[in-house]
């Protein structure tokens, strides 16, 4: 240990760069060079890649339990290099570096995605073996897990969401990894597509933290955090909402209020969203379902074992921000407990293997959002990790049932059909045993991991809450707020809608267990020493295999799996039965608890538990166990003693609720209709506006213009030399009239303090002028002769009017009149005092100098 | 009458007159030629102004030297003019000025 902290001291600790450069190189060999390596040396690759990553992840990980003896947070950095630097409008600089870091709770993550991604690693080596893209598929999986590893040890968001754009890349890439089926470059799309609309969220996220903490790296974020607590007008969006005046007074009135949010909720809520959106919750669930069209280990590794929990790991990372804001924690943890509740009422009819664990992830993920919500981080985290191990387990378990269905059901959809598989347990012993393992955890069959980590989460939900921050905030510039305050009911409701989550978890996943392993087996009649008869077919090759269906299938006796593929499912098995003793508080036993305690303890001092919180554990405890007894008890019941009758007159009973559930309560629908009916409307909107607008009324109408133009003046060009002639003549018959036309015009110099007005004429050929100055009447000079006087000047007395007259005659004896008003104004007394304090220019007030409308009297 | 005894608004006018007969003649007349003889009218109604109009100026000769300069030039244009006016007709056998529609069609 002491050569370790010799070698890579916490401030400089490149064994970090190693962990998460290795997938990379992995993936970047694989990805060049995998056709020509073939498929021995490409699967040596990427399987010692991420050995030797997840080795470094466990030295990495005894290193930071030696360091964090105390009650100090450990934290190892790596620094990277600058990446790039803002400057504020205050002039000082941000700086962002590629850097990396690792504490306790970033150590464990990468154990768990180094680790489950090493096993599922080796399981894909033999469950893709006989697929043509192999080497793409690893490739793939190592980018995946260099991507995931960017998430999680970035020590600042944007390194995270380099990482967070990287895993959502590769999920794209290996949902749509069989992608000449245009379902699974579909779902593939569908996935990128609604984690854009989340990524928004977690983009506005980073602007309003790098505006109110000035940095976004872990240790500026925390030290700065409370800069948040600032309200934030966020209606009207302007000073008043426009056409409000419209409405009657009083409605105005309450239009036009302005209304606060405090900037640690805005944070909040766009952090859950980006993170709704990476870890499936409603709304935008929709996705994670769909991905279940990728390879099986993909949907393990990606969507249940590491990706999708990534919402959950950045709102744990965040814990310091989020605690600010409680009106976000509580939309956090509603919204998880009702995604929850609800994708378990989908997994109650579906038929297909992967869509139940799909539907099971989402449900899970409700949980561990549930609570983080509530503020049980440790608990909320526990659940990321042992939920890796159990559904990790549970989704190989179900790629080793395909596996064996695939030797004579080659149909994507058939093979993955419960009502094809059934009495497994018999010919598949190891996977069976695994997935009993794997099912007992997540139905919370005592003791095992999923029941510590649900029912902890469980008992938080109802007992802690969190602390309101202050009463009111101010911004100090008059916008106040009240604080949103926890409200004393939620607790109960959460519990409610938790446990009964709980009992439902039990019942279809029971469901799930009893249809694939128990009972006769239905994909096929079974033949001792079956040959298969003309062609052989390869696992996962598509060919559509269509069967006559009147004469039975026959197929040989269905296969265990080959060691590569159950060796893992052992080592996730063990662990989802046992990895439950980390954290279980019911024997005191607090080593999760513990180790992560320094990471979420500025947290921590925000959430409260309620009074008697600690009697309460026993109670919970039962009702626990009565929800796995009677969510297992009864599908039992349904699908063992009753072969499935209830369940049957049940959907007869109300066929329209149950093709509403097979349906998944058509939420793909409204969204095909709403949002994107909507999406699809504007893009009409456009199209039209583009062929109408752009192409005809700015395009073909211009262009028309011109043309038409062209025709009507082509009549003009004759060609005839008199025509041109004659516009020439007409042309100087009209310079003429101009130039014998006399003009009475004044360039006018005001000068409204000494009471100077002057006045120079216009020149003209042959021009001769006369004045009125004293406005009697009469022409100045003794006969009212026009002479060559030009200029003339007056001195006006305050506020004294004047009316000038101009007479000019031109050469040939024609004449203009033309009057000038002028007033002289009082004098500007700011003005003079500023000027006798001299300090700044004297003011000069615009001359109101009236001109009279031109009377061009011409004679 | 000025002090030479002299009006020239008499000369004005003639050279009106003369200047509007060629002006017409230029825009009524389809023949090139006498398009041509109605230019030189106009040509020498402005000589006449210049003349005309120098005579109130006694020591300064700057009009007449102007009329000279418009003589040579109206010689210079009606040789150009009348090379036009043949190569014209040797290409469409006639000196009808609407005739020269090569350009349009």
């Amino acid at each position: 240990m002491q050569a370790i902290e010799a070698l890579f001291p916490a401030h400089n600790y490149t064994l970090l760069a190693f962990i998460v450069l290795l997938p990379l190189l992995g993936a970047a060999v694989n990805g060049v060079f995998g056709k020509r390596l073939g498929k021995e040396a490409v699967s040596l690759l990427a399987l010692s890649v991420m050995g030797i990553a997840f080795a470094l992840a466990v030295v990495t990980f005894f290193a930071l339990g030696h360091a964090q003896e105390g009650d100090e947070a450990a934290r190892f950095f790596w620094k990277g290099w600058e990446w790039f630097r803002l400057t504020r409008s205050d002039g000082s600089s941000i700086m962002l570096n590629v850097g990396f870091s690792v504490d306790a709770l970033n150590g464990t993550m990468a154990l768990v995605v180094t680790g489950v991604g090493f096993l599922i690693h080796l399981y894909s080596v033999s469950y893709m073996a006989e697929d043509p893209g192999f080497h793409r598929f690893l490739t793939y999986l190592n980018l995946f897990i260099f991507s995931m590893l960017v998430l999680i040890l970035g020590d600042s968001l944007p390194v995270l969401f380099v990482g967070w754009e990287g895993v959502g890349l590769c999920s794209y890439l290996l949902i749509g990894f069989w992608f000449d089926d245009d379902k699974n470059a579909a779902a593939g799309k569908k996935a990128f597509v609604t984690n854009r609309i989340g990524d928004f969220g977690l983009l506005v996220a980073m602007g309003l933290l790098l505006y109110f903490c000035g940095g976004l790296d872990w240790s500026t974020l925390d030290s700065n955090a409370r800069g948040l607590l600032t309200p934030l007008q966020v209606w009207p969006l302007g000073t008043h909402v426009p056409a409000a005046s419209l409405l009657p007074q009083g409605a105005e009135a309450w239009l036009n209020t302005p209304r606060y949010v405090s900037a640690a909720t805005l944070v909040g809520l766009a952090l859950f969203l980006g993170c709704a959106g990476k870890s499936a919750q409603l709304p935008l669930y929709v996705w994670l379902p769909d991905a279940m069209a990728g390879p099986t280990p993909v949907s393990a590794l990606i969507h249940a074992a590491t990706m999708v929990t990534a919402g959950v790991y950045l709102l744990c990372r965040l814990s310091f921000v989020m605690v600010l804001s409680p009106a976000a924690m509580a939309t956090v943890a509603v919204t998880g407990a009702l995604t929850a509740m609800f994708a378990a009422s989908i997994a109650f009819a579906q038929q297909d293997i992967k869509k139940v664990l799909a539907y099971s992830t989402v449900s899970q993920l409700g949980y561990m959002f549930l609570g983080v919500g509530v503020g049980a981080f440790t608990a909320g985290f526990f659940h990321v990790i042992t939920h890796a191990f159990f559904k990790a387990c549970m989704f190989l378990g179900a790629g080793s049932v395909i596996h064996a269905m695939h030797a004579r059901i080659h149909d994507t959809d058939a093979s993955q059909d419960m009502r094809n598989m059934g009495g497994l347990r018999k010919y598949m012993p190891i996977t069976f045993w695994t997935f009993t393992a794997a099912w007992a955890a997540i139905v919370g069959f005592p003791l095992t991991s999923g029941f510590f980590s649900k029912d902890e989460i469980l008992l938080r939900a109802y007992t802690s809450f969190i602390k309101t921050p202050m009463k009111t905030l101010s911004d100090g510039g008059g916008g106040t707020m009240e604080v949103f305050s926890w409200p004393p009911w939620l607790g109960t409701a959460l519990y409610a809608i938790g446990i009964v989550t709980a009992l439902m978890t039990a019942f279809y996943m029971t469901r799930l267990y009893i249809g694939t392993f128990f009972g006769e087996f239905r994909g096929w009649k079974i033949v001792k020493n079956w040959k298969e008869p003309e062609h052989a077919h390869g696992h996962d090759d598509h060919g559509h295999h269509h069967h006559d269906p009147s004469v039975p299938l026959e197929g040989p006796v269905p296969h265990e799996s080959p060691w590569q593929m159950w060796v893992p499912l052992a080592v996730l098995g063990f662990l989802a039965a046992f990895a439950g003793w980390l954290n279980a508080p019911l024997f005191h036993i607090e080593t999760m608890h513990h180790w992560l305690e320094p990471v979420f303890e500025k947290a921590s001092h925000s959430v409260e538990l309620i009074e008697g919180a600690e009697h309460l554990e026993f109670v919970f405890l039962g009702a626990a166990i009565a929800a796995f007894l009677g969510g297992t008890g009864a599908a039992y019941f349904i699908y063992v003693m009753q072969k499935g009758k209830p369940a049957q007159s049940f959907a007869e009973a109300m066929p329209g609720l149950h093709a509403l559930v097979v349906d998944k309560w058509r939420i793909d629908e409204i969204y095909e209709e709403y949002v994107i009916g909507a999406v699809d409307s504007l893009a009409e909107f456009f199209a039209w506006a583009d062929k109408w607008i752009v192409d005809f009324l700015l395009a073909r109408v211009t262009a028309f213009l011109v043309s038409t133009s062209g025709t009507v003046l082509r009549f003009l060009q004759t060609g005839r030399v008199q025509t041109y002639a004659a516009v020439m003549v007409v042309g100087l018959g009209v310079v003429g009239w101009f130039f014998v036309t006399p003009r009475a015009e004044a360039k006018v110099d005001a000068n409204d303090e000494s009471g100077v007005y002057s006045l120079t004429a216009a020149e003209g050929l042959g021009y001769s002028y006369r004045w009125d100055l004293n406005n009697d009447g009469k022409w100045d000079g003794d006969k009212g002769d026009f002479g060559d006087k030009t200029q003339q000047s007056l001195n006006l007395a305050v506020k004294e009017n004047r009316t000038v007259r101009l007479e000019v005659k031109n050469a040939f004896g024609r004449t203009a009149v033309r009057t000038f008003n002028f007033e002289r104004p009082a004098p500007d007394r700011s003005g003079l005092t500023s000027r006798l304090d001299g300090d700044t220019a004297p003011v000069r007030r615009a001359a109101d100098l009236r001109q009279a409308p031109k009377p061009q009297e011409v004679k | 009458m000025n002090s030479l005894g002299y009006f020239v608004e008499q000369y004005v006018m003639l050279a009106g007159a003369l200047f509007t007969l060629g002006c017409v003649g230029f825009l009524v007349r389809r023949n090139v030629l006498v398009q041509l003889m109605s230019i030189e009218l106009m040509l020498n109604a402005v000589n006449l102004m210049l003349v005309a109009f120098n005579r109130q100026h006694l020591n300064d000769l700057n009009g007449q030297v102007f009329a000279f300069f418009i003589i040579a030039v109206a010689a210079a244009e009606v040789a150009v003019g009348l090379a036009i006016v043949l190569a014209f007709y040797r290409l469409k056998s006639s000196v009808q000025s609407d005739e020269a529609d090569q350009l349009r069609h």
